[in-house]
């Protein structure tokens, strides 16, 4: 995992590169749902990406077929929840404020990959544009944005309080 | 899922949360993309609920608010309305409560195209040509 070519897309501009990868993984591991989907980090020419390989539990419609809608929300969501966790010094666990999500074209029952862009990150919050597409990247079949709030340490013993 | 019940223009779903539907190990806190495919599939049934129909559909864009976190002790329930409804498209909010204190969880606002069997049916011929 070198930096070549790299330097075009910077997707999470925190630390080395090549540590970016084995981050990513390890912040969706650590996410159950996030395993129950298969999610896996890729490499790809432009940075990193997270990766759905199909199965036929994530089918939605099976006249089709095509993928379930909620399927690609949530690797909209999660990958943006990654992306900005990567990018936080602290590595808070962000919580997702809300998501705008788009659907594009229709999901075949593929693999489909998502890349993370992130629009702004600010010291209480991020926003992330994720571009999900299967095969073409040139063809997206969603996009969403998403907005997450990294957490102070006040914020954090409110939740314990019952928020 | 299950399928509470279907009025007119008016759906409510159910679930119950599994260990694999939560965001982090230590917490049972359910993850927001669950919540989110719930409002999905609600919305999806309330357009069928609204129409009194059973038509191809397709989401076209869907929104989340989450106005507070998931509790994992509580089931789901999604209850999804149809707005509105013209010969196209069809306009639906949800709200996810959990069941026990009916506390607000997230609403939701999505739009579906109704009657997508023309255009899929050329999205499919466009798809074998490039397959």
């Amino acid at each position: 995992m070198s930096t070549t070519g790299d330097s075009a897309q910077p997707i999470s501009g925190a630390g080395e590169s090549g540590k970016e990868c084995p981050d990513w993984q390890a912040l969706l591991e650590r996410i159950p749902y996030a395993r129950h989907l298969g999610l896996e980090v890729q490499r790809g020419d432009a940075g990193v990406l997270v990766h759905l390989p199909c199965r036929e539990a994530l089918i939605g419609n099976f006249m089709l077929p095509a993928l379930h809608g909620g399927v690609l929300g949530a690797l909209i969501e999660l990958t943006a929840r990654v992306a900005a966790q990567s990018q936080d010094t602290e590595t808070r666990c962000p919580r997702i404020l809300d998501s705008h999500i788009n659907y594009l074209r229709s999901a075949k029952a593929r693999s489909t990959f998502a890349r993370a862009d992130i629009v702004r990150q600010g010291r209480r919050t991020s926003l992330v544009q994720v571009t999900c597409w299967q095969g073409d990247e040139n063809k997206p079949i969603a996009t969403g944005q998403v907005q997450l709030l990294l957490p102070t340490m006040a914020a954090q013993q409110e939740d314990r309080h019952g928020h | 899922m299950q399928v509470v019940s279907v009025d007119q223009g008016q759906v409510c779903m159910r679930l119950t949360p599994q260990s694999w539907m939560f965001s982090q190990e230590d917490t049972k806190e359910i993850c927001t993309s669950v919540l989110y495919s719930l409002a999905d599939s609600a919305g999806g049934l309330a357009v069928f609920a609204g129409a009194l129909e059973l038509m191809p559909i397709a989401t076209l864009d869907l929104r989340m608010d989450y106005l507070r976190p998931a509790s994992g002790d509580q089931a789901l329930l999604a209850v999804a309305t149809c707005r509105h409804l013209t010969d196209e498209v069809a306009f639906i909010h949800c709200d996810i409560l959990s069941e026990g204190n009916r506390e607000l969880l997230a609403t939701a606002n999505a739009t579906f195209m109704r009657n997508t069997q023309g255009q899929q049916f050329h999205a499919g011929g466009r798809g074998k040509e490039s397959a």
